[in-house]
């Protein structure tokens, strides 16, 4: 393959699945806010935690993809082709996984914190905790793309 | 914080309640929780329901004579209350009496024969304006006028209703009967009535407002009588006694009893020991027992929070969002109003943007001296507290924004200065987007000493609460902390990790694993070997973890950075020249960049503060200090 072509799949994939995956996680958290927000509106302001997180999601493959493309007409070789596209996976693959982290425990947490408020500071440990699996993987695809 | 034991006579357990409350420094310790603790001595002491009940009948039949009188309580003035050394009991029988003699019958039963009057006139359908009124004189009782008037208004009600003046289909149902039966002409017949319809309804009409000018009359006379301001002060008096003879009920549902005495534990600050002691012994004339101590190793004690600047007042919110501090801890409110605008800068790092949020923060706090708070929305209420935390960020912003040579995004209208360098750590000097890693590093470098920060404020908590065995860990997490960070910039970072364990093993032994041992030793002594092991592998991998994770600073500061340039770019900025085109898309993406971004930056930064810094020595399990006090 091309390798003009696979390092813009590489680029695709770094912008289109962290937005998906952004997407499918406001939705799972947004929807739980906005219920438990009619019973008690006044915890809003700590769980919007989970939908602004589950957003980052989304700027981290925006980061990477800006990355790329200011990389692309550098990229002459297939080994920095196959670079750029193992930076997208890795970016992909960590976000889709932080954000299945953060709908599961944010839902939770969302729920959890409505019935009893006082559990938040412990709950809240795995939403970002999930999060950081992302961060991990951004640097790792960061530094992979710095080789480029 | 001094906890008070208390036994006292059952007899007296109402006045002793009151007395307190009127301070308003006891924290009441709701003993039914330590029932266990006194099986077969102490059982729960139980209020009787009938106080409760009429309590809260007496407070329903106050509320209706307000809306009788057309009185709002809230708006009227607060008045004072006198203290008695009644039981409830008595207080309430007290309150029942004096409501049965207030004059507010005299003044409803006014207000009802005027509606009722205005009913009849509206059905009537008359135009009161040209009808003749009569002066009205009358030398009778204000009860007797009333009571006539009243049975002159039922009768007047009935004819009008049989006749069918108010009820016109009764009139013309009654005349088409007639047309059948006798064969008259209807037509005719309508015509006559008509005429006598409308004389009859005249006749009633003023009759009518005749009356009422009466019951204005007699409503004029009884307020000359009993003021009004009088009943509503008397209204109000019974409605604070009845609402405190509640609360010191209910309050009671905490306390334990034997056969004749109370026992109940109450927490109070040390400066209010003496006080609420004495207090305690004057209601009960000296036959009491009250001891205080200080609250036991693993107690909870509820935490008095030291009233900060109104500047901080946003950061307040955000450490008791998490969880409040507990008694005698760091109040790590202040640290954070220092470090959390030095991350958000970090990561926002930009000259202009922090001018603007300046500038939004010093609108938001002339308006907050201006807007009343209580009325504002949520979300307006939050950014008009937060005002002096937008100014902090803005200048934590444009510092930054000079280190890194960012005025809106990378433009090269401003060049990076540079603080200095510490070994592989370059403080400032360089652009982000240009040199990532030297931000990274950067970043982590930051990490530590922040996470240092943590430490030696876990230290001191430690040292507060007297935990002197568990005291030196944070000390030699420190040393882990910042001798693996020595390790990795001594040997050039994590891809040399090979090195560290042939030449550096020295090194590695000394900075690494003896504090790991360290920490496994004292906790192991503290609380048990297990624990120690489990203990020091959460130090190890934390240590790893949090200090990655404020990698997060270089990747949301690129990001920034990055959304900054591509409005650049779209606007054709090249080398800090910024033509006249460009202006309004710069705006444009300076507005959304503020907006997520902002948004973005701000949850992280905290995230880093609840999560990284946090875990080292705020746990959130604080109880905030509620003292029963009347409302």
């Amino acid at each position: 393959m091309d390798h003009g072509l696979i390092s813009l799949i590489g680029m695709a994939l770094s912008i289109l699945v962290p937005l998906v995956s952004a997407a499918i996680t406001i939705i799972i958290c947004g929807t739980a806010m906005a219920g438990v927000g009619t019973e008690k509106p006044e915890i809003l302001s700590r769980l919007i935690i989970t939908v602004v997180l589950g957003e980052a999601l989304a700027i981290y493959g925006l980061l990477i993809a800006f990355m790329l493309l200011s990389k692309i007409p550098d990229i002459a070789t297939m080994e920095n082709a196959n670079k750029a596209l193992i930076a997208g996976i890795i970016i992909a693959v960590a976000t889709i996984f932080a954000g299945a982290g953060i709908s599961y425990c944010g839902s939770s947490l969302i729920g959890a914190t409505a019935e009893r408020p006082e559990t938040f500071s412990s709950n809240v440990i795995g939403v970002v905790l999930s999060e950081a699996l992302a961060i991990y993987g951004l640097l790792i695809a960061f530094m992979i793309i710095g080789q480029i | 914080m001094r906890k008070l034991k208390v036994i006292i006579f059952e007899d007296d357990v109402d006045a002793v309640v009151r007395s307190l409350g009127e301070a308003g420094t006891v924290q009441f310790i709701d003993m039914r929780e330590k029932l266990e603790e006194w099986k077969g001595v102490l059982v729960p002491h139980v209020v009787s329901t009938e106080a409760l009940t009429k309590c809260s009948d007496l407070l329903s039949k106050i509320e209706v004579s307000f809306g009788k009188l057309g009185l709002k309580p809230e708006e009227l003035p607060s008045v004072e209350i006198p203290i008695t050394k009644e039981s409830i009991e008595e207080v309430l029988a007290r309150v029942e009496r004096k409501l049965a003699e207030l004059p507010v019958e005299k003044f409803t039963k006014c207000s009802a024969l005027i509606s009722r009057i205005d009913q009849l006139i509206e059905a009537l359908g008359v135009e009161t304006e040209e009808l003749e009124i009569e002066e009205v004189t009358w030398k009778k009782p204000v009860e007797d006028v009333l009571v006539e008037i009243e049975n002159e208004l039922s009768e007047i009600e009935k004819k009008a209703e049989t006749t069918g003046l108010t009820n016109r289909q009764v009139l013309v149902d009654r005349i088409k009967t007639l047309a059948v039966r006798e064969e008259i002409n209807v037509g005719r017949k309508l015509a006559e009535l008509r005429k006598i319809v409308i004389e009859s309804e005249r006749f009633f009409a003023e009759r009518l407002l005749n009356l009422k000018k009466n019951v204005e009359m007699a409503r004029a006379s009884i307020e000359e009588e009993t003021k009004l301001g009088d009943i509503s002060e008397d209204l109000l008096t019974l409605r604070e006694i009845v609402g405190k003879e509640k609360q010191i009920a209910e309050v009671q549902e905490k306390f334990v009893r034997s056969t004749k005495t109370i026992y109940f534990e109450a927490w109070v600050p040390e400066s209010n020991v003496k006080e609420a002691i004495e207090r305690v012994k004057k209601a009960t004339d000296g036959n009491s027992i009250v001891t205080d101590e200080p609250p036991a190793r693993d107690e909870k004690a509820p935490t008095i929070l030291k009233s900060c600047p109104s500047y901080m007042t946003a950061f307040e919110k955000l450490v008791c969002a998490f969880g409040y501090p507990c008694s005698g801890d760091v109040n790590p409110i202040r640290v954070l109003a220092i470090t959390f605008p030095i991350l958000f800068g970090i990561m926002f790092a930009d000259v202009g943007q922090g001018a603007i949020f300046i500038v939004i923060g010093a609108i938001l706090a002339f308006l907050r001296r201006r807007v009343k708070l209580e009325e504002a929305g949520d979300i307006t209420r939050y950014l008009l507290i937060s005002g002096e935390m937008f100014i902090l960020m803005g200048i934590s912003a444009i510092f930054f924004g000079f280190i890194f040579g960012e005025f809106f995004g990378p433009s090269g209208f401003i060049h990076p200065i540079s603080l200095g360098r510490i070994g592989p750590f370059y403080i400032g000097g360089f652009e982000p987007t240009q040199e990532p890693m030297k931000m990274l590093r950067f970043a982590i470098l930051v990490g530590a000493v922040h996470l240092s920060l943590g430490l030696i404020l876990r230290f001191i908590n430690e040292i507060r609460h007297h935990h002197y065995k568990l005291a030196p860990v944070p000390i030699y997490w420190l040393w882990l902390l910042l001798g693996s960070l020595f390790l990795w910039a001594y040997w050039g970072g994590i891809s040399n990790i090979t090195r560290w364990f042939a030449e550096g093993s020295l090194m590695l032994a000394g900075l690494v694993i003896l504090p790991l041992l360290l920490i496994l030793v004292f906790t192991g002594i503290a609380e048990g070997f297990m624990e120690g092991v489990g203990f020091s592998v959460e130090v190890f991998a934390e240590t790893l973890s949090h200090t990655m994770s404020y990698g997060r600073l270089m990747a949301l500061g690129l990001i920034h950075s990055a959304m900054n340039y591509l409005f650049l770019v779209l606007g054709g900025v090249e080398h800090g020249h910024f033509p006249l085109g460009s202006i309004p898309l710069i705006a444009i993406g300076t507005i959304l960049v503020m907006i997520i971004e902002g948004l973005v930056v701000f949850v992280h930064t905290l995230r880093l503060h609840w999560v990284e810094w946090f875990s080292k020595f705020h746990t959130g399990e604080g109880i905030p200090f509620k003292p029963f006090k009347y409302t």
